[in-house]
């Protein structure tokens, strides 16, 4: 009887370890939907759309800065940022082009976020997910545009050599796969206006 | 009565009430339209072990151990399914974005590849869960060659 009840509650720890990441992130999410409702009214379309791709940037970027700086627990905190900044954006003025590309990175973005913001002590798992989650918002940004210049950035090494990219508001590069171990490795590929 | 005994006593009752609350479950029963296996192709060898790894948990059908009876057991195991369905589910995997059913592969792949799939917490219980070094390579490959797939379509 008693080795039974001890296997329950052994089973019950293990089985309960992983289960309590989630509904915090949600809580928070619900909390910071409410700051961008009074971002939404602003009147003007084209205002609007420049602004709700500049938080989904602006968050990216401190991403970007936070793994070149070996900075996971900034990581964390970004990725949730652009989790958020990835729903919140108002897909009613996009055109039929833009959506599409949208609904294609909308879910893989946010997860990849969450993924990143529940992760702040596993720098090599959130760079896994940064890769990834780079992909899906060049694309978006390419259709949707940005308003100030950005640079795709290519880092040869990682992945076992297979590459990466990422995005970057500056010229010179700052590798965010390797941080500060090779902060200068990688190169230019494309200056996106 | 040693005070052990008093204990189990007092807990006894609760412990029986609660076998009766029951969760729902996780069994569909057939191969959704939007099943991996019809929207990629998937060996025999592969879909195995997927099955014996993967699907308890990320697919519309569990095969329950017999301790789901017992509750909180149950209760525990459902919780559990909920959120690996949530993270990926081969029983909807058609329905994801194309984006995302390239993340999930790739997903698949790193998971395998650096051992935080399957669980461990469901290895031990699930011991021929358990990837050998030839099925890790096996998974790792295949989801590589969908990954392709998708990426040239």
């Amino acid at each position: 009887m008693k080795t039974l009840f001890f296997g329950i509650a052994v089973a019950a720890v293990a089985f309960t370890s992983c289960s309590d990441n989630n509904t915090q992130s949600k809580e928070s999410a619900e909390k910071s939907s409410d700051t961008t409702q009074t971002n939404m009214q602003v009147n003007n379309t084209e205002e609007k759309k420049s602004k709700l791709s500049k938080e989904v940037i602006a968050s990216y970027l401190q991403l970007k800065n936070a793994l070149a700086n070996d900075n996971a627990k900034g990581a964390a905190t970004a990725g949730k940022a652009i989790s958020d900044a990835i729903q919140q954006m108002d897909d009613g003025s996009l055109t039929a082009e833009q959506k599409k590309v949208y609904d294609d990175v909308k879910e893989d973005i946010k997860e990849h976020g969450e993924h990143i913001s529940g992760n702040g002590d596993k720098i090599a798992h959130q760079r896994e997910h940064f890769d990834m989650l780079s992909e899906g918002t060049y694309d978006l940004i390419k259709a949707i545009g940005s308003d100030q210049t950005l640079y795709k950035d290519y880092c040869p090494m990682y992945n076992d050599g297979k590459g990466a990219n990422w995005l970057s508001e500056v010229k010179e590069i700052r590798n965010p796969y390797l941080g500060k171990k090779m902060p200068t490795c990688g190169s230019v590929k494309e200056e996106i206006k | 009565m040693s005070r052990l005994t008093k204990i189990l006593l007092v807990l006894l009752p609760g412990v029986i009430a609660i076998q009766f609350i029951k969760p729902a479950r996780n069994i569909s029963g057939q191969v959704s339209e939007a099943d991996i296996t019809k929207r990629f192709n998937v060996p025999a060898n592969v879909e195995g072990i997927l099955n014996t790894s993967c699907s308890d948990c990320h697919s519309n059908n569990t095969r329950y151990p017999w301790y789901a009876n017992i509750q909180p057991m149950g209760w525990l195991l459902a919780n559990h399914i909920k959120e690996g369905k949530a993270e990926l589910n081969f029983s909807e995997f058609g329905n994801y974005s194309g984006r995302r059913q390239l993340s999930k592969l790739k997903a698949i792949g790193n998971s395998v590849k650096d051992g935080s799939m399957p669980l461990s917490s469901y290895t031990l219980i699930h011991r021929n869960a358990k990837l050998s070094k030839e099925n890790k390579v096996l998974i790792i490959e295949w989801a590589a060659r969908a990954k392709d797939s998708l990426e040239t379509n």
